[in-house]
Parts: structure tokens; C-alpha cells; sequence
């Protein structure tokens, strides 16, 4: 029986679907306990002044600029980069796929770790008379449980993209509409809770501008790395989802769309958190800037406790508020397996097959950071997973090259186009105002404004991925290594898992490797998921000319025109020549 | 088409299919391995089937007393699982030094040049007498490079006003421990300098137990009786058990490095150890040394077997009779006397292996003060004839290029010009016996002017370790030990610490009698300041009445600036000097950029100082008797967030600094007050503006664009007019 013979492109039902699938990836913990803290930390109000900013500067060009490449290449971020900045670059896009993976290793942990909380929650272990540090440590202390947790997630995960497009999609709509509900009811509750001591003080301060907190720069960093994480931008989780898009969609506007939904959500949950925290903690500042994501674990089921309204309402708060977090945990852990599992599939794989070992990866190789180096921070006395931390350490900026890499995607094309343009107009000099409307603008008008899109992209997305883009990654890259260097004794010692050291080693070999692999990579069939009747033609592009580069249903063997090949191969040779 | 027609086209499908997969799983088997090198110690669970276990209360690091230092040397070295010989102590002291240059510089030997004596010195005199190597040391304190340059010596970081201490270890071959224990003071004081607020126990309690002999905190107390005893010494919660004395204060190692200098030489017998360890005892002298001996004490000085004055002649191979002078009877003061045995002074009773294990070294020849008369004047502190000079024409001592060492290194080193040693406190180790050990030696039945303090000293010393405290002449008569030099001449405060129950102790028992001595050299640090007047308000317990107001104590004001109380003893000389009597404060918060699931960081900020200023209130003093009530303000803005840290510092109008509150025994290291948030959250109109432009914004925009999505016009937002002609 031959798989295909249904339908040979796997693909969203309809544009909703898309989108949901991108805002249940987008969507994450993040939102929800990490924008809280960075409103608390930097000065409320004058937080969301950068962090809208790098919205615009940040996410959504980036977004479009991935929607713009899978959509185009119909394939995941291996054969994306293969495509289109040529062969030698392959393993950028296996870069791309291993930080989603990597981080999906522990991601799984801390699902779980949700999902725990929420059935604690609807047993009544999370009452105001328990103590919420014990109820932590217990749990993290004992790998069964943790591991138990981890396992479910990865179950859920697992079912929900066996079925490919259609599923995932079933899955994201049924969880985001769910969060979408259970995260109202609980902003109703908070704003309840902070509105009877007779201020709205969390409100307030959440939308104070602290006009010194804009004069300082880790405002502004903390706005932007805020930002960046929290659309998923550069993670290639667009890419992989434009591949099951249908035939002739708008991405421009599903990139907006994403990070906007993103960032209400994140409004929703910081209010609801801000609110809560102020109205029942002594110092609520202190509580909700004061430390990491496992805070979420140990003040908000306090302050959740102390609800108004009796134990039924302060269970429901207390469960709304986990179930919510699961599920767009969830949502993110869909993304991230799906990513991995789309590279897979391009190359010939089995999908199914490589649902199972994907997800038996993540659960194995998810179980360090679910077991070893549970340690006890010694001031608070509260329980933290440090080899999960090290891998969040090492692999979290991981993320900001694979930002880079389609920026440098982009860049390449219009450099190529730009050579293209010269041969084909027979000029040999260099000029720059040739370059700027023959290449710079290429790839924008290749394909973001294709025709049917229905928000046309100016020349200012240029400008952000040209100019803007380099600064933001490298004020990013060294605000992040000198704060490094500050605040870590010994940030050198390679056997400091907290230091500089270990996460340039870990970079280093991992990108070696993957070069070195690149012409294994590359010496394999891809597959591309065309809907029939899509006009997606790549020979236009770096690696456009690769024989190996298929539809879904071709024969590696047929279907290639040795003629056509053999003058694409000239162009592709000039091609390489200029830009080495 | 069939899946598996898919791979016909590789020819190798099994390599191709692999590859992929290997090249997604190498990093993370690299992720899981690499940072295990740190953890290289397997910790083991014990099995307690009842009651409170170790591993209830405390991290398996301390459990299994793996210390957070040395990551890069060899571990069992570094870790006091195996004794240091002398290559390896000395390299793993210039890693030191090289990794910590602030306040660590490695030193051998002096330079040299005109000593105090008027000779001229170069760096061959202070070499061992056979290996020819001289003593290695360590220089600690504060800003180690900075302060003045010693051209004698050759070391920086000489402050004239920071008293120093000397402390030695192994005048004797055998007593492997001696060094050990400064090994191990010496790696406590690298890691832990600069810290502040370590857990070293991991109960989640932060200086909860400093050095006093006791357990504090009662976490010993509270285990079951089979694991109370952990160094199996028969006290069960003693020193050196796990549980005592466990979570000292860093802040307290930091003030004594910034505020001492300190001499510290772990191995003064280089020589002798050698020759104990390669050639008399072996390396395992631990299992067993000579039948006939215990191992080997003297240096390696060469003597003839028989003469009258032993000749060196270095050209004969050690002769384990009469060949060595014993360093700790070759000092000056009272040199060469023996009570009871009382050869003659500078002969070697070869046959008699007592009287040659302490042979005092050769008589001096010399006409010291060149008045034509030779050794007319012993070193005694009297002016024996009578001339108006004191002890200007000795008899013997200080004649081995060791002792030679500790001389010249006290008596060149006057920082503050006086004429007199600036070592106010000094430390010799020794083993064995469990003794604390202080001036005379040399003669029976007699005390020293400062008997009553250095008792009090001593029997503090004696609490910490659960060593017998006595003078040292209870023990036996000693003539020209380091003590009664360092005392007798220099007037230093000066202790003989008798280590252990063994010359070569088993190398398991190395750690945890290590720990048992490693706060009698912070004692002495503390009280090099002014030994005596540490021990007169020891004495009177002033210090330990007086208290620096504790958080759950303070009240912080709804605005403006923090006051803190600190409460004295009316007659406690404190000095108004701001730079020794203030209160030490920093403010601190988390840091802005905060991994996402670790423990909460902290910036970490330099202390601030703000001066104490008189109240004219009485307070309540801790015996109950009315005190004088201090404050000092800390300035702080409103709106931030965090912890304040603070501490009291005072000197005395005497010159003793610091006296730290809290106190070593309230935790000796800072308080610390949680500091909320005291500015208006916002104005409630603003914030409703703010609210509506960002939600206007955001939400705004999702619904803007979820309309243009799904609306049936064929627009296309923003294109402009040139782009709809072409």
C-alpha cells in the first residue's frame, strides 16, 4: 500500500489551523512565569515599553521571515537551509533542529513538572495549609514521580502529532482555545482577589512607567531577550509548520497574528500573576522578581491558597491556573517534537517511526535532567534541578544563532540574486545602489510579497534584517557573556557548568560536528511537501539545482532533466565561486 | 511507490540512515559527560534503616568531606586523601598563588642581604643543608601586591598597619600532619576569601556553626548515636566530628586576609621531610616506619659521629645516628640548657637516640658583638654581663639554614618601623599528643608575665580542637623551641599545637583531623591584633555582651534611610575613627538576567561604610547592665527591592581591630534584612492610560489582523500605490 496514494502532501486544514498551531508553539511557560518576573524586575510599566518595541524590531521579522522560507522550501529546517543557502549549509538547519531538541530534552522535564502540579492541585494538596517549599522539594527529590510526570508529557506530546498536520492542528485548537478559557476565568479570579483589598495595586504598578528604568540597559536587553523567547522566534518551529500549509496562503499577516496573540497572552498571564502576588504577598515585589521559574512553584500556589470566595473557589484558582500552564507547556512541546520529526520525515523516514524514536529520545535523553544533580540552594533551601539548568544554560542562547542562520539565509539570497541579476545584465562593477534594489530587497520580493499576501512588506523589513538584526544579536550575545563574566566565580573553568567556558565547548563541538556531517546530509534524498497545484519552484535558489531535491511521491532516479540540470549546475558553480 | 524503494538509491542504507541520528546524539552524550569531571567522587548512600541520617540533614559532599576546592590538582591530594610530599605542596601552592594573585604570593626562601644582626645573607643560607632546597611560603593578605615592597624578604603587600602572624609547620620530619593541617588552612582561606553566606554543610542554615568546639546548631546532636562519632576519636559531636563546627563564617576568613598579613609555611623542614619520606620511612610510613624509629625528626645537617664539635661535611651520606639538629631545640632563646639530661651543650650523645633526636645544634664559635670576648651574653632577655646590652653574644641556636630563616623573616620584617617584630601571634604545629601547648618551655615551675592571657588564649584553642591545653613545660622541659624564641625575644603570642595521635597518621584519618585544627590559625589571626586585649574583654566577656541589632530588631521606615542599632559597653575603648568603627552595609538584589531554573542569583556588590553617631540613648546589653546605644544609617532609595547586608566593624583606641558584630558566635558573618518595596506602586489614572495604549497595541493588533485575515477584499494592507501599477 503506498502511503501517498491518499494525498501526497500532509497539510493544515485551513488557515486557523496554522495559526493555532503557531500560537499553541509560541505560546509557553514563558508567558507565563517568565513575563511576570521581568515586569516585576524592570520597573513594571517601563518593561513593556521595550518589550512591545522588540516586538516589531525582533519577533515579527523574524517570524516572516520563516513563514517566508518553509512555505517556500516544503521542508524542515535541514532541507530549508539546504535549499536555500546551499548545500554546505545543511547542518545550519541541523543546528536549528538540535537546540529545539536539545531544549526539548528538559522542556519535557518541566511539563511534567505542570502536569504534576495541576493533578496536586485537583487533589487538594496545594491548600493555604500546606507548605509549598516541602510540597517542591518532595517532588523534586524523588525521581519516580519526577520521571512519571516526564513520561505523560511525553505520551500526550506523542499521540498528538502521530496523525501529522491534522492532528497537531486538532491538538493545538482543542489546548489553546482551553487556555484561552481557563486563563480568563483565572484573570477574573486575580483581579477579584486584587480588587478587594481596595486597589488595584498590581494592576498599577504593572502599568507604572519608572521613567529611570528606561534610562537603564538591561531594561532594553531584558525587553528584547523577553521578546525573542517568547514568539519562538529563530527556533524554526515556523518553518516546519508553513510545510503544511496549503497552496497559496498569506504569511505576513500569520506572523503578526502569532506574536500578537503571543504577547496577549502574556498580558493576560502577567496580570493575572501581578495581581494575585499583590494582593495577598507582604513584599510582592520581592516575590515575583526575586529568583527563578520554580518561584511559580512555590509562591503562586501560596497566593493562590489565600483566594477569596472559600477552599472551592481557591482550588479552582489554584487548578485553572496549573491546567492552564500544562497546556501551554504542551502546546510548545508539540512544536518541538514536531520539528525534529519534520526533518526526519523529509528524508525519507517513516513518520511514525520517527514520532516513536523522537519521542523516546526526548523521554531518554530527558532523563538526566529529570534525575542527577537535584541540589538544595543553600540560602533558601529550596530544591533545583542544576543539570537541567546547565542544559538551559548551554543551550537557551543556542537559540539566538539559529536567528542568525536565517538571517544569514536571507543575506546569502540577496547576494546571490544580486550576481544572478549582473550575469544576466552583463555588468561587471559592483554598485551599491544595484545591490540594494536587486538583492537587498530580493528575498522580500521573491517571497514575502508574492501576490498573496495580504500585508505588503516595505523596505524597513530590509533595514531590520540587514542592519537591525546583527546589532540586536550581538548587544544580545555580549550582554549576556559580560553578565556572565560578572556575576559567575570562575566563569573559565571548563568543569564550571555555569561558566563561558562550557558553553563555547558545547557550541564548538556541536557546530563541528554538524559541518562535519553536512555532506552526509546532503548526500540524501529530500522530500518536499507540495500541495498539488502550488507553484513553489526552487531553482531559483543556492541549492535549487540539487538533484537529490524531490517532491513527496518522486523517484530519486526519474524526474530530473539532465539538460535543465547541467545549466543550473553552471549557474549554481559561478554562484559559489563569487560568494567564496 | 513503496517506502522502501525510498532507500534503494543509497548504496549503503544502513551507514546512511545512521548518520543523521549519530550526528543529533553526539552533543548530548558530550552534554552528559563533560561536567561530571567535577563530581569525580562517587558518593555512596549509607544505610540507616531509624532515626536521623546524615544524608537527612546534610549535602553527600559533606557527608563524605569532599571539599569544594581543588578541581584541577590531583584529587586525592587536594582533597587530604593522601599526604602531600614536598614537590607536590609546593606546586599545588604556586597554583594557588597563580589562580588567587590578589591576595596569595608564593615565596622560597628569603632573598636576602644585611640582616638584623648585621650579616650579610643571600638566598643559599636558607637552603637545606642536603637537597638544598629552601622553605616554601605563601604570603596571605588583602591586596597581596599592593602595600611595601620588603627588599630582604622580597615580598609585597607589607601594611604597617596590619599586624602580622607567623605560622609554621613541620620543624620535625615524621609529624607529617603539621603540614597538612596548614595545607588545608591554606586551600580554606583560598576558596572561601571574598565569599560571603556559603552553606558548607548544605542544611539550608548559613554560618550557623563557626570554630568553638561545640555544635552549635545541635545537628551532630540530632543524629542517631552510630553516626554521632564520624572521627571515631571516642567523643561523640567533638571537634572534627561531622556536625561541629561545620558552617563557619567566610566573611570572617575575608576580614582576617584583609586585615592581617600572614606568614604561613607549611613545611620548614623541607630536608628532613625528604629524607623521612624517601629514604628513612618510605612512602607508606604510615604502615610502619624503622622498627627502631619512628620515623626521622631532625634536619639534615651533616655531623661527624663522634667529635667534640660536629663538622659539617656534606659530602657523606646521612648517617642516621647523630647526623641532623632537631630545629625546634635550635633556637636562641635559652639554647642548648637541657634540664634533666643536660649534656654538653652543642655535642651529640651518639648512642643515646633521645639525646640525638634532640641535638640542639653546634656551639657558636663566633664573637658576636666583637668585643673580644665569645658568648658572653646568652640569649636569655638579661644583660648577663652587665655591659647595658642584652643578649648580644649567644651561645648557639639559629645556626641551620632553617632556623636562620625564621629569624631573619621575623626580625627583617618591621613594617611599622619600631624596632620590634610585627608578629604579635605565631603558630608552630607539631605532632602528636592533642596538646595546645604556650610558653616557658625552658624551665620548670615558672610562668610568663602574660600567663593569665595566654592561658585564656590557650584553654580557647584547647576548647576548639578537644586538645589539652597546658604551658609547655608541664609537658616536658624544652630549651630553644620557637615558642620560647618567638615569645622570650619578640614578645609574639606564641602556640605549639600537638596534632593528632600518630607521626604518620593513616591517610584517611588526614581529612577529618584536618577539619578538627583548622580553626586554631583563624584564632590566632583574630587575636594578632592585640593578643592581650583580646584576652582582657575575653576575660571580662565585654564583646560578647555587646550586640549590633538583629533584622527581626530593626524597623524600617516607610521612607528614607535605615537605622541600625548597635549596642556598647560603656567602657569599651571604641575609636570614632570611621575607617576602623563602622557599619558595614551593601544592598542587594537579584540580578537582572536570571537563568530560568536555578536558584535565585545575586548581584554581588562591594561593602559600603556608614559611620556609627551616639544616640544619647541607653540600651540593654546582653549581661543585662546598661549600655550606650550607636547608629548608623543606610541610605537606600524606595523603590528598590532586595536584601540589605550588614555588619559592624570596630577598632578600640588601642589599636585592636576588627571586633565584628554579629559576633562568631552569633554567626560571625552578616544579617540580613529583606528590604520590600516602600515607593508608591504608581498613580492608578497613568497606569489605566498605560494599560490602554499597551492593550490597544497588542490586543489591538491581534484583532486587527485576524479581521484583515479572514475580510473577503482582495486589499493588500500597506502595498503602495507604485507597487499596484506594475
Amino acid at each position: 500500500m503506498n502511503p501517498q496514494s491518499e494525498s501526497s502532501s500532509d497539510e493544515f486544514s485551513g488557515r486557523l489551523g496554522l495559526i493555532f498551531a503557531t500560537i499553541g508553539a509560541a505560546i509557553g511557560t514563558g508567558n507565563i512565569w517568565r513575563f511576570p518576573r521581568m515586569v516585576g524586575a524592570n520597573g513594571g510599566g517601563s518593561f513593556l515599553i521595550p518589550w512591545l518595541i522588540f516586538l516589531f524590531l525582533w519577533s515579527i521579522p523574524l517570524i516572516i521571515a520563516e513563514f517566508a522560507l518553509g512555505k517556500r522550501s516544503r521542508v524542515g529546517t535541514v532541507g530549508t537551509f539546504r535549499i536555500f543557502a546551499g548545500k554546505k549549509f545543511a547542518w545550519m538547519g541541523l543546528w536549528t533542529a538540535w537546540i529545539s531538541t536539545a531544549i526539548g530534552f528538559y522542556y519535557a522535564v518541566v511539563t511534567g513538572w505542570c502536569i504534576n502540579y495541576f493533578q496536586t492541585a485537583i487533589r487538594g494538596g496545594l491548600g493555604s495549609e500546606v507548605d509549598t517549599t516541602e510540597v517542591w522539594n518532595n517532588f523534586l527529590q524523588s525521581p519516580e514521580q519526577v520521571i512519571f510526570f516526564q513520561a505523560i508529557a511525553v505520551l500526550i506530546t506523542m499521540a498528538a502529532i502521530w496523525g501529522g498536520a491534522k492532528a497537531i492542528e486538532k491538538a493545538n485548537v482543542t489546548l489553546m482555545v482551553s487556555l484561552f478559557i481557563l486563563l480568563f476565568t483565572a484573570l477574573f479570579l486575580a483581579f477579584v482577589m486584587d480588587f478587594r483589598d481596595g486597589s488595584l495595586d498590581g494592576f498599577v504598578y504593572m502599568f507604572s512607567i519608572q521613567p529611570e528604568y528606561l534610562l537603564e540597559p538591561e531594561t532594553w536587553i531584558n525587553g528584547l531577550s523577553q521578546s525573542a523567547w517568547s514568539c519562538s522566534a529563530g527556533m524554526g518551529m515556523a518553518i516546519t509548520y508553513s510545510v503544511y500549509m496549503r497552496k497559496d496562503e498569506d504569511t505576513t499577516l500569520n506572523a503578526a497574528t502569532m506574536c500578537f496573540a503571543n504577547n496577549s497572552i502574556s498580558i493576560i498571564a502577567g496580570l493575572t500573576v501581578m495581581m494575585a502576588v499583590f494582593s495577598v504577598a507582604d513584599d510582592p515585589l520581592g516575590a515575583v522578581s526575586g529568583g527563578s521559574s520554580a518561584i511559580t512553584f512555590l509562591v503562586l500556589p501560596e497566593v493562590f491558597a489565600q483566594a477569596p470566595g472559600g477552599p472551592v473557589v481557591q482550588l479552582l484558582m489554584v487548578t485553572v491556573f496549573f491546567l492552564a500552564l500544562s497546556f501551554a507547556a504542551l502546546t510548545s512541546m508539540i512544536s518541538t517534537v514536531e520539528l525534529c520529526v519534520r526533518n526526519f520525515v523529509d528524508h525519507g523516514y517513516d513518520r511514525s517511526k520517527s514520532v516513536g524514536l523522537t519521542t523516546l529520545a526526548i523521554f531518554l535523553f530527558g532523563l538526566p535532567s529529570a534525575m542527577i544533580w537535584i541540589k538544595v540552594d543553600s540560602s533558601t533551601g529550596v530544591a533545583f534541578p542544576e543539570f537541567l539548568e546547565v542544559q538551559d544554560h548551554i543551550w537557551g542562547y543556542g537559540l539566538m544563532f539559529s536567528g542568525l542562520f536565517i538571517a544569514y539565509t536571507i543575506w546569502k539570497y540577496g547576494w546571490n540574486r544580486y550576481q544572478n541579476w549582473r550575469v544576466e545584465n552583463d555588468i561587471d562593477e559592483f554598485d551599491f545602489r544595484d545591490y540594494l534594489d536587486y538583492g537587498v530587497s530580493g528575498f522580500r520580493d521573491d517571497f514575502i510579497n508574492t501576490g498573496d499576501n495580504d500585508w505588503w512588506i516595505g523596505r524597513w523589513w530590509d533595514y531590520i534584517m540587514y542592519l537591525g538584526f546583527p546589532i540586536m544579536f550581538s548587544v544580545l550575545m555580549l550582554s549576556y557573556f559580560t553578565d556572565l563574566l560578572a556575576n559567575v566565580d570562575d566563569p573559565w573553568n571548563p568543569a564550571n557548568p555555569h561558566g563561558i567556558s562550557i558553553i563555547l565547548l558545547f557550541w564548538g563541538i556541536t557546530a563541528t560536528l554538524f559541518i562535519g556531517f553536512n555532506k552526509f546530509l546532503v548526500s540524501r534524498p529530500l522530500y518536499r511537501n507540495v500541495p498539488e497545484g502550488a507553484q513553489v519552484p526552487i531553482d531559483m535558489l543556492p541549492g535549487g539545482s540539487d538533484s537529490l531535491v524531490l517532491e513527496v511521491g518522486d523517484n530519486p532516479n526519474h524526474n530530473v532533466d539532465s539538460k535543465n540540470q547541467k545549466n543550473i549546475k553552471q549557474i549554481d558553480t559561478i554562484i559559489d565561486a563569487e560568494v567564496a | 511507490m513503496d517506502d522502501k524503494n525510498l532507500f534503494q538509491v543509497n548504496k549503503n542504507p544502513i551507514f546512511r540512515t545512521r548518520v543523521p541520528v549519530l550526528a543529533l546524539l553526539m552533543p548530548l552524550f558530550l552534554s552528559l559527560f563533560s561536567p561530571m569531571a567535577q563530581f569525580s567522587v562517587e558518593v555512596q548512600a549509607q544505610e540507616n534503616p531509624a532515626g536521623v541520617s546524615p544524608e537527612d540533614i546534610w549535602s553527600q559532599d559533606y557527608i563524605n568531606q569532599v571539599f569544594p576546592w581543588g578541581q584541577h590538582g590531583n584529587p586525592d591530594l587536594t582533597q587530604f586523601r593522601d599526604y602531600y610530599d614536598y614537590f607536590s605542596m609546593k606546586e599545588r601552592m604556586q597554583t594557588l598563588a597563580a589562580y588567587y594573585p590578589e591576595f596569595l604570593q608564593f615565596h622560597e626562601g628569603l632573598l636576602g642581604g644585611v640582616n638584623a644582626r648585621g650579616v650579610q645573607m643571600t638566598l643559599d643560607d636558607y637552603k637545606g643543608w642536603h637537597y638544598n632546597h629552601p622553605s616554601p611560603w605563601i604570603k596571605i593578605t588583602g591586596n597581596v601586591q599592593g602595600g611595601d615592597y620588603n627588599p630582604f624578604n622580597d615580598d609585597d603587600g607589607n601594611y604597617a598597619d596590619r599586624p602580622d602572624v607567623m605560622l609554621v609547620g613541620n620543624h620535625h620530619a615524621r609529624e607529617w600532619m603539621s603540614y597538612e593541617v596548614p595545607m588545608f588552612f591554606l586551600e580554606t582561606v583560598a576558596h572561601y576569601y571574598g565569599k560571603a553566606g556559603i552553606d558548607n554543610d548544605g542544611d539550608g542554615l548559613v554560618d550557623e556553626d563557626g570554630w568553638d568546639g561545640i555544635d552549635n546548631d545541635g545537628d551532630c546532636l540530632s543524629l542517631n548515636s552510630s553516626n554521632q562519632d564520624s572521627n571515631n576519636d571516642g567523643n561523640p559531636c567533638g571537634p572534627g566530628d561531622l556536625g561541629v563546627d561545620e558552617d563557619f563564617s567566610e566573611q570572617f576568613i575575608t576580614d582576617m586576609v584583609n586585615t592581617r598579613e600572614i606568614y604561613l609555611i607549611p613545611m620548614l623542614n623541607v630536608d628532613g621531610n625528604r629524607y623521612d619520606r624517601e629514604v628513612f620511612c618510605g612512602e607508606e610510613a604510615y604502615d610502619g616506619c624503622d622498627s627502631n624509629s619512628p620515623g626521622w625528626r631532625k634536619n639534615l645537617r651533616d655531623n661527624t659521629v663522634t667529635g667534640f664539635t660536629p663538622i659539617p661535611d656534606t659530602d657523606e651520606e646521612v648517617n642516621d645516628g647523630c647526623d641532623g639538629v632537631d630545629l625546634n631545640r635550635n633556637y636562641q632563646f635559652e639554647w642548648g640548657l637541657l634540664i634533666g639530661v643536660t649534656p654538653v651543650p652543642g655535642v651529640c650523645t651518639f648512642g643515646d637516640p633521645d639525646v640525638a633526636q634532640t641535638y640542639p645544634g653546634p656551639l657558636d664559635t663566633v664573637d658576636n658583638d666583637g668585643d673580644g670576648r665569645v658568648n658572653e651574653d646568652h640569649v636569655d632577655g638579661v644583660d648577663d654581663d652587665g655591659d647595658g646590652l642584652v643578649d648580644e653574644d649567644w651561645i648557639g641556636g639559629n645556626s641551620e639554614p632553617e632556623t636562620k630563616f625564621i629569624q631573619d623573616l621575623t626580625e627583617m620584617n618591621d613594617d611599622d618601623g619600631d624596632g620590634a617584630s610585627d608578629f604579635k601571634s605565631t603558630l608552630s604545629w607539631h605532632s602528636y599528643s592533642e596538646l595546645v601547648l604556650w610558653p616557658w618551655g625552658h624551665c620548670n615551675d615558672c610562668v610568663t608575665t602574660d600567663d593569665e592571657y595566654l592561658v585564656y588564649h590557650g584553654n580557647k584553642m584547647g576548647e576548639m580542637t578537644d586538645y589539652e591545653p597546658m604551658q609547655s613545660s608541664d609537658l616536658y622541659a624544652t630549651q630553644g623551641d620557637f615558642c620560647d624564641w618567638h615569645y622570650g625575644v619578640h614578645q609574639s603570642y606564641c602556640y605549639t599545637i600537638e596534632i593528632g595521635n600518630n607521626f604518620h597518621e593513616q591517610p584517611e584519618d588526614i581529612a577529618h583531623i584536618s577539619v578538627r585544627n583548622l580553626g586554631v590559625p583563624f584564632y590566632m589571626l583574630e587575636i594578632a591584633d592585640d593578643p592581650r586585649y583580646r584576652a582582657i574583654v575575653g576575660i571580662e566577656n565585654t564583646t560578647n555582651s555587646q550586640y549590633l541589632e538583629a533584622p527581626e530588631d530593626v524597623t524600617i521606615p516607610s521612607s528614607g534611610e535605615i537605622p541600625i542599632g548597635l549596642c556598647l559597653d560603656q567602657t569599651f575603648p571604641f575609636t570614632p575613627d570611621v575607617n576602623k568603627t563602622h557599619l558595614m552595609w551593601r544592598f542587594v538584589e537579584p540580578t537582572r538576567q536570571q537563568d530560568d531554573f536555578g536558584p535565585t542569583e545575586w548581584v554581588s556588590v562591594p561593602w559600603s561604610r556608614a559611620q556609627f553617631n551616639d544616640t544619647n540613648q541607653d540600651c540593654l546589653l546582653k549581661d543585662n547592665s546598661n549600655g550606650t546605644r550607636v547608629e548608623a544609617n543606610i541610605p537606600i532609595p524606595d523603590n528598590l527591592v532586595g536584601k540589605i547586608q550588614y555588619k559592624a566593624m570596630l577598632g578600640t583606641i588601642n589599636g585592636a581591630f576588627p571586633f565584628t558584630y554579629p559576633t562568631v558566635e552569633d554567626g560571625g558573618n552578616y544579617y540580613e534584612i529583606f528590604l520590600p518595596y516602600r515607593a508608591n506602586f504608581g498613580s492608578a489614572i497613568l497606569s489605566v492610560l498605560m494599560f490602554l495604549i499597551i492593550a490597544s497595541f497588542v490586543w489591538g493588533g491581534l484583532g486587527f489582523s485576524l479581521s484583515q485575515m479572514f475580510s473577503e477584499d482582495e486589499k493588500v494592507l500597506g502595498m503602495p500605490d507604485s507597487e499596484l501599477e506594475d
